[in-house]
């Protein structure tokens, strides 16, 4: 049994007439979906899944729940037993209740986040289908975003306490589903806090990444894009777009890869992350990053972490 | 002090001037950081989270001022900070992110 990759994320809005624009003119994903309480559904071009964002009107911004496809419906009975067995309460749902879903398990991370376990979607085929495929489809809108990648999740962090939930979230990523660790930051007097983590299910440098922060809450949610020349066109879009900017293009120095965040408007954090950075593998050496440059680890080429990092997110 | 054209909100008002004062962030209402209470004058204001602005709140005059246009000369006080923690003052990080 093993998690495959990220399969959606529910993001609530503010206005969703407003966040259809930006999830389909901006990122260039298209509508596949309505639900009866009008939750809309999107995917990218590039997958081939019924959707991979989920948008929930609401009068609040952040995440609902994190979705990962797992390799087969056997494994969600594995999956529910070890989750169980970790002492985490998980509720088996019936097909349907994710829409175009089949049964999926729902629980809490340690450090709070909803998470959905899932085997099966409905399938629809990537927009340049699987027989003779050109590179890339006509008629893309915005940044073109190929898909889903990542999700940073904030995790509450006070060492003073004794709390971090940063290191229990990646404890049980690592023990029950499987992930792997790719890069951490350890931090305090002796570098022996786990303040931040990036986890692989796959072979990308990460899958989901665990930020510690003051309160729990969502950082955001990465596209792919392909080079270094999507990104700054994907930059283009937002700015003619009057979409606000948190960070213009710049590398992680964690991960390697380029970035740009910026936000939904409903400030949800959204980033656009292309180049595959290098071949994450379980016997990869994990990579460290002392407190001391922990600013070149988020942002390598300023060298410093920007105010917002750890304090604008939903 | 700083102008503000009636199409802008107060935060975009505020950074075309080159000025800061209000903690700038998402932009989007989401966030937070942008909270301050109006103190004189008229505004009108888009829909902002629930989660930093309470319905009694707005009733006192406290929005987000990423959501918020002018309609006249306006006075206010700043409320938000860049910590999610806002009854701790923002000092050095003691370790990384917090
Ligand atoms: S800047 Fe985020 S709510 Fe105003
Ligand atoms: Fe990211």
């Amino acid at each position: 049994m093993s998690v495959l990759r990220i399969g959606h994320i529910n993001i609530r809005v503010l206005d969703m007439d407003a966040a259809m624009n930006h999830y389909v003119n901006v990122n260039g994903m298209v509508k596949t979906h309505e639900d009866a309480a009008g939750n809309m559904y999107l995917k990218c071009w590039d997958e081939w899944d019924k959707y991979s964002v989920i948008l929930s009107q609401s009068d609040t911004a952040g995440m609902n729940h994190i979705a990962y496809k797992v390799s087969s419906d056997a494994a969600l009975d594995d999956y529910k037993k070890s989750i169980a067995e970790y002492g985490i309460d998980v509720v088996e749902e019936d097909a349907g209740v994710l829409e175009c879903v089949g049964r999926s398990l729902r629980f809490n991370l340690p450090s709070g986040h909803e998470m959905r376990l899932y085997a099966e979607k409905e399938f629809m085929g990537t927009d340049v289908g699987s027989t003779n495929p050109d590179p890339w489809p006509d008629g893309l809108k915005g940044a073109g975003v190929h898909w889903l990648d990542h999700a940073l999740l904030m995790c509450e962090l006070n060492p003073e306490e004794a709390i971090n939930k940063v290191a229990e979230a990646t404890k049980f990523m690592i023990d029950v589903l499987g992930f792997y660790l790719v890069e951490q930051v350890m931090v305090g007097p002796d570098g022996d806090i786990q303040a931040a983590t990036w986890l692989s299910c796959s072979n990308t440098p990460h899958d989901i990444a665990f930020v510690g922060g003051p309160v729990m809450g969502f950082h955001h949610c990465a596209f792919f894009l392909d080079s270094w020349s999507d990104v700054l066109k994907a930059a283009d879009v937002m700015s003619k777009n009057r979409v606000k900017i948190d960070v213009t293009p710049q590398r992680h120095g964690i991960t390697r890869g380029y970035t740009i965040y910026f936000f939904d408007p409903s400030g949800n954090r959204n980033e656009t992350f292309a180049g595959l950075g290098y071949l994450a593998q379980p016997d990869r050496p994990v990579t460290t990053w002392t407190e001391d440059e922990l600013g070149a680890g988020i942002f390598y080429h300023t060298r410093e972490l920007n105010e917002a990092f750890t304090s604008v997110y939903t | 002090m700083f102008f503000c054209r009636e199409d802008q909100h107060l935060l975009a008002g505020m950074a075309a001037m080159g000025k800061r004062g209000i903690p700038s962030g998402c932009h989007g209402g989401g966030c937070g950081v942008c909270k301050v209470r109006i103190l004189k004058g008229e505004i009108d204001t888009l829909v902002m989270s629930r989660k930093y602005v309470s319905k009694t709140e707005r009733l006192n005059g406290v929005v987000l001022a990423c959501r918020t246009f002018p309609r006249s000369d306006i006075r206010l006080e700043v409320i938000g900070k860049m910590s999610k923690n806002v009854l701790k003052p923002v000092a050095k990080k003691k370790y990384g992110f917090v």
